[in-house]
């Protein structure tokens, strides 16, 4: 039985839906990122985990049991768990020790104790020297450190992390996720945390769940989500993609009413009706010719702009009937706009999407 | 790695507090109820009774305030005057706050300075001061204005006395109200608006009339309204000058209903239109106020353009002059002057001061001592519960985590609507029954006391935790601290400053009540305002300007401690002033 | 049901009349055991309307005869003291040991309510007049004062003073007087009455258009006087003139052929006063010589102990012609003369 389990939760407020039945398993140790664009509910499913808000349907469980339900809700305070804010929320008129301390003394330890166990985590987190700062005399890097030791002190059963690096600069934000991932390495808690950056979640993830509107589009690790996309939401969020759309043809083939045939070795195609083919951008191979072995998985189509930016070219290629495909080429790939291309879609690289 | 092992052992020591927010918020509810409600029915219910032996349902006491022409009167004059308070208030605050906010004027923070400080005075304590400076034949600017022209015994150059006397004495104790708000929109008003309208060709004046005026209106308005409200609901001043002066107001004309043989019901029917005319000057204020052009003024683009005054300095100077020795320095010294003379004709030398009056307050009246202790216990209860009280409910409110917590917030603002004169009447009528005898007891006026202060202190925290990040009380819950751990450990302590400004703000309010006050002490529950009351009643004037400045200097005292006590967070009040 | 009992307790005259027909009680002495008692108790609190100067001297020489005994004075005006104890009374709350009102009205009242407990100090048995105490033996007459007409000798030359009441209405005192409220004031009230009868209300009409300056006590005009903020008081009370009088003021009174108004000042012990001993003791000493010489001396009132001695240069009360008033007809005319007085004064 995994730690943490989500089971049909639900959260209402007022007419809208936030959370609209959603499931999740997670093992203990294991770090999650909940990812997905604004508004798709993941922070509210972290402040349903946390206890902050109590669910409108379905169940939380931690260990087995239930935190929050219909009917109940355990309070934040009875859920051993830490957090770690967007703000850090860190309490400017205590010091770093004493920020760190708190959810010690709460849990009434002995001063020695907590004395030692602090030390332990700011040393940890390389903020020794800055123990008897106020908050107000931190950089946003050595604030957001303090507010990791302060949820980790008090060995939480569950750690929640709340956009944790959007208010870094693009720098720091990079050497904190590492930084993420060498506590989770060391301390192993069972984490949630909530991004809307994809890259975050790929570097620090175990599993990342794609949140879009009240629901989890797909779970998997960094590489299922990335490299088997089950959707077309997951594919265009997780790096870019283009999505051709067609109808079933034979086997794993999807045809397009301009002719084009794409043959998919990965993914599934809709059994009737619309269904999609996703290509990363790099994935497309361009030329001035027609590609030989070329029965299928080739189209030709117009340059519309082409852009120099140093490791290689962006296309953007216009196809007969007007649908637009980037793609990206090799330097000394170069035609100019307005002139024919060719473009070919290896099967291999081919993921087609039932939804 | 090792650190893991003992997460279990950890577990068990986690505190399970008991969520008391269900409790809190049923308390708080029954005691806003109690506060609120409970006296509005009684008042309600009482305006429909006779009074007497056997009293039963009737419409004659509304009858009665219909067509007693004596009643309509007062209500006529306390609107004529209250409409004269509010447009003279703003006459003399706009053109101060503008000088201050925009000119190179000197001294400007000493004139922030006093006129925030003359909101300590109680504003009976000034009508008194009037009294003595501006009475007809014995007031101070008589006798020099009569020796210094060789006029007759009975020419005068003022008559406190008299309605426009009213209006100049209330209108100096309600000016603050839109100076401040005037002042502190002028500040907030973006130069680059200005900016705008000179880059386009408009001159200084045509800019000052088109932009920044139109942009404090409404501040202006707001004032305005508070200073009627104010002026319409006050009991004390128009006691002291209006009923000398031969005419009733309607405040004390509902006073006047208790005096033998007393007429509750009347006195209660006659409270009702004087709680609805609040409540709409408070629904016009709330809509100017509440109007989308004003939060223009949020906007941060740097200082305020400054006016230089050039040759106009000096008749800026003498304005503010006039109006501040008028409305703040001559009624101190008169007080003083008065504490230290025989009687106030006496022309001050070494031959007429005195500390006879001194040593009658301090050691031959006997109800002195009382009085203060009374008051000054009372300041302080007032003001810690209400503080406490405010706290929690703008918690609640403002960080909406309990369904309902709403209507705490508007039972807590309620009470501003609700003139001090017809809180003492639904009080009285509440508590002086034998269901409920808190009457004579110095529970009542507590109870009044929050009651009326409640708004202010409740505001003033509402507004303090807009300012504090929710993630901050959320951090704490989430660590392991119950929600009232968390109040108290993190939210408190970063209100600090504002629940010592909200605390000192309801003391000084409650020490310098009267209109409530008046009718609900009795022997053993003196208060201070109410023997400076009783003893401008039997015409000591001695007395109560020695009264006067020892409650004044309480007053300062306790703020002045209050801001510079380490626990209460100290040196970082200074700033505030 | 909860609701009627309320209101019908409510305010003022809820309590239904007890029947009190009983006789007075005998007479009491000031004994030792009496005084032992008191001592215990240590505290008696006394409602008064007397001025406030007068009253704190009364309790200082009461505390210099038992020093062991707090007196709490609670001065205020004679209806807010009858206010005050009805709304106490009303309510259950017995704050109060000995009260004194210059309004005889309020006694028939508060006898009439059964608030009073009856007792009479020998003193009162021995040399008080019949008519000047309750039959019953609820209260006596401590004080009775003139309410006065009085003018600034320096302000006022004595050819241009007033010597009559219709003296008064003459316009070249227009602006120049001052006056108590009969809403306020036992003594203005008692007056407004005697003077309603004897000179008609368009006496009081034509006053009302000269300008009156509006005061709330009877205490308040002489100071009114004092201050130089008026020179000529229509009523007031005379020990406040005499007071005045005796710090060097220069104030004359008129005692107005037409009469001047008596206002008697009764006291009595409250049924239900917390301090019963010290009430007996302090009750007994109001009547007593000294007290009484005191208030005739310091406080300038008129005294019904023979044995108590005016000071030189008071007019005696015997060469003035005084009015009188009944306080069983005036109370039915309360509201009628507040009424009227508001019309013609403003308040």
């Amino acid at each position: 039985m995994a730690f943490l389990e989500l089971a049909g939760l639900r959260k209402n407020y007022g007419a809208f839906q936030a959370v609209k039945g959603i499931d999740l398993a997670v093992e203990k140790g294991q770090l999650v990122c909940l990812l997905g664009p604004s508004g798709c509910g993941k922070t509210t499913t972290l402040r349903l985990i946390a206890g902050f808000v109590p669910a409108n349907g379905g169940e939380i469980r931690v260990g087995g049991k239930v935190v929050s339900s219909e009917h109940s809700t355990v309070p934040p305070e009875g859920r051993n768990m830490s957090m770690i804010f967007q703000s850090y929320a860190l309490w400017p008129h205590m010091t770093v020790f004493q920020n760190v301390a708190y959810g010690l003394k709460l849990r009434k330890l002995p001063a020695d104790e907590v004395r030692r166990r602090v030390d332990e985590i700011l040393a940890s987190t390389r903020l020794s020297a800055l123990a008897e700062r106020y908050p107000g005399e931190l950089s946003g890097g050595q604030q957001q450190r303090v507010s990791l030791a302060r949820a980790l002190v008090i060995k939480p059963e569950i750690l929640l992390l709340d956009e944790p690096l959007s208010n870094l600069d693009a720098n720091l934000r990079e050497e904190m996720r590492f930084e993420i991932r060498r506590l989770h390495d060391e301390f192993r808690y069972t984490t949630v945390y909530v991004t809307h950056d994809q890259s975050e979640a790929m570097t620090t993830a175990d599993l990342i769940v794609v949140m879009n509107d009240g629901l989890i589009e797909q779970a998997g690790s960094p590489e299922d989500i990335y490299a088997r996309p089950e959707t077309e939401f997951v594919a265009r969020f997780i790096g870019g993609t283009n999505i051709l759309k067609g109808r079933r043809g034979d086997g794993q083939t999807v045809l397009r009413d301009d002719g084009l045939a794409l043959v998919c070795r990965s993914g599934t195609v809709a059994p009737d009706g619309q269904t999609a083919v996703s290509v990363r951008h790099h994935d497309i191979v361009l030329s001035k010719d027609r590609p030989g072995d070329s029965g299928s998985n080739a189209a030709a189509g117009t340059v519309v702009r082409q852009i120099y930016l140093g490791s290689h070219r962006d296309y953007l290629v216009s196809l007969k009937d007007g649908e637009t495909v980037r793609a990206l080429a090799p330097v000394d790939f170069a035609v100019p706009a307005g002139q024919e291309v060719w473009m070919r879609f290896p099967p291999e690289r081919c993921r087609a999407l039932s939804r | 790695m090792a650190v893991i092992t003992d997460t279990t052992l950890n577990d068990d020591r986690r505190r399970k507090g008991v969520d008391l927010s269900w409790p809190t918020f049923g308390f708080l509810a029954a005691l806003l109820g109690v506060l609120v409600i409970l006296p509005l029915f009684w008042l309600i219910w009482y305006s429909f009774r006779t009074s007497g032996r056997r009293p039963e349902f009737t419409l004659q006491n509304y009858v009665s305030l219909v067509t007693d022409p004596a009643m309509l009167r007062s209500y006529a004059l306390a609107i004529g005057m209250a409409l004269a308070v509010g447009i003279l208030s703003c006459l003399i605050a706009t053109p101060m706050a503008w000088l201050v906010a925009r000119t190179d004027l000197p001294g400007k923070r000493w004139i922030r300075m006093l006129v925030t400080a003359s909101f300590v005075t109680p504003p009976f304590l000034g009508a008194i001061a009037y009294e003595i400076i501006a009475a007809p034949n014995s007031g101070l600017v008589n006798i020099i204005y009569r020796s210094a022209l060789g006029l007759s015994a009975d020419s005068y150059l003022v008559n406190i006395y008299s309605f426009p006397g009213l209006v100049f004495a209330i209108a100096c104790f309600t000016f603050p109200f839109v100076f401040t708000l005037v002042a502190n929109a002028l500040d907030r008003v973006p130069s680059d608006l200005e900016d705008a309208s000179s880059i386009l060709g408009g001159g200084a004046m045509t800019t000052l009339r088109k932009v920044t005026i139109p942009m404090v209106l409404p501040a202006m308005l707001a004032g305005t309204l508070i200073a009627i409200l104010q002026a319409l609901t006050m009991f004390g001043s128009p006691a002291i000058i209006a009923l000398p002066a031969g005419f009733h107001v309607i405040t004390t004309k509902i006073w006047s209903l208790f005096q033998f043989p007393p007429k509750p019901g009347l006195a209660a029917a006659a409270a009702i239109p004087l709680l609805l005319i609040t409540i709409v000057l408070l629904r016009a204020q709330k809509a100017i106020l509440g109007r989308r052009g004003y939060t223009v003024l949020g906007g941060k683009s740097g200082t305020p353009r400054i006016t230089e005054l050039g040759r106009w300095k000096w008749a800026a100077i003498a304005f503010v002059g006039v109006i501040l020795s008028l409305t703040i320095i001559l009624p101190y010294l008169a007080l003083v002057k008065t504490a230290f003379t025989g009687t106030i004709g006496d022309a001050i030398s070494f031959d007429t001061l005195t500390l006879r009056h001194w040593k009658f307050v301090l050691f031959e009246f006997s109800a002195t001592q009382l009085a203060l202790r009374n008051t000054f216990v009372l300041g302080v209860m007032t003001a810690t519960i209400v503080t406490a009280v405010a706290l929690v409910v703008s918690y609640l409110v403002t960080r909406k985590s309990l369904p309902g917590a709403r209507y705490l917030g508007v039972l807590a603002t309620a009470p501003v609507a609700i003139p001090g004169i017809v809180l003492g009447v639904a009080l009285f009528l509440s508590y002086a029954n034998p269901m409920f005898q808190l009457y004579g007891t110095i529970w009542i006026l507590l109870i009044a006391f929050m009651t009326i202060e409640l708004p202010a202190g409740y505001q003033q925290m509402s507004s303090a935790f807009q300012g504090v990040h929710p993630e901050l009380e959320e951090a704490g819950r989430i660590l392991g601290a119950s929600r009232l751990k968390t109040l108290w450990d993190i939210t408190a302590p970063l209100l600090r400053t504002s629940v010592v400004a909200a605390w000192c703000f309801v003391f000084v309010g409650t020490i310098r009540e009267l209109s409530a006050t008046i009718l609900l002490t009795t022997a053993n529950t003196k208060l201070v305002s109410v023997i400076i009351y009783d003893l401008n009643e039997s015409g000591d004037l001695g007395a109560i300007c020695v009264l006067g400045i020892i409650l004044l200097a309480i007053s300062f005292a306790v703020v002045f401690v209050a801001n510079r006590l380490p626990v209460l967070g100290g040196s970082q009040m200074n700033a505030r002033g | 049901m909860w609701f009627k009992t309320i209101t019908a307790a409510a305010l003022g005259m809820a309590f239904g009349a007890l029947p009190a027909l009983a006789e007075a009680p005998a007479p009491y002495q000031v004994t030792p055991e009496l005084e032992a008692a008191a001592r215990q108790e240590g505290k008696v609190v006394f409602y008064t309307a007397t001025d406030v100067a007068v009253a704190e001297k009364l309790a200082g020489l009461f505390r210099e005869k038992y020093p062991e005994i707090q007196v709490q004075v609670e001065r205020a005006g004679s209806e807010r003291v009858f206010q005050r104890i009805g709304q106490e009374y009303t309510s259950g709350i017995y704050n109060a040991d000995v009260i004194e009102t210059s309004d005889a009205v309020h006694f028939q009242y508060f006898k009439r309510e059964g608030w009073l407990e009856p007792m009479v100090p020998q003193v009162v048995a021995d040399s008080w007049p019949a008519e000047e105490k309750d039959p019953d033996g609820n209260f006596a007459a401590y004080r009775a004062h003139l309410s006065v007409m009085a003018y600034r000798t320096d302000l006022l030359p004595e050819a241009d003073a007033p010597k009559t009441w219709t003296d008064l209405l003459d316009p070249k005192y227009k602006g120049k007087m001052v006056k108590a409220h009969p809403g306020y004031s036992g003594t203005v009230m008692t007056a407004t009455f005697v003077l309603s009868q004897t000179l008609g209300w368009d006496w009081f009409e034509k006053l009302g258009q000269q300008n009156v300056m509006q005061v709330q006590s009877s205490t308040e005009p002489p100071k009114k006087l004092a201050q130089g903020e008026r020179a000529l008081e229509v009523d007031g009370n005379e020990y406040n003139v005499f007071r005045l009088q005796d710090e060097g003021v220069p104030i004359k009174i008129v005692y107005p052929a037409e009469g001047t108004p008596l206002a008697v000042g009764n006291a009595a012990v409250l049924a239900e006063a917390p301090n019963k001993n010290a009430a007996k003791l302090f009750y007994a000493f109001l009547f007593s010589r000294e007290a009484q010489q005191l208030n005739s001396d310091f406080g300038g009132l008129r005294s019904f102990h023979p044995e108590v001695k005016e000071k030189a240069g008071r007019t005696p009360l015997k060469d003035i012609k005084v009015l009188e008033s009944d306080p069983e007809k005036l109370e039915p005319m309360i509201d009628e003369i507040k009424a009227n007085y508001e019309k013609y004064f403003g308040t």
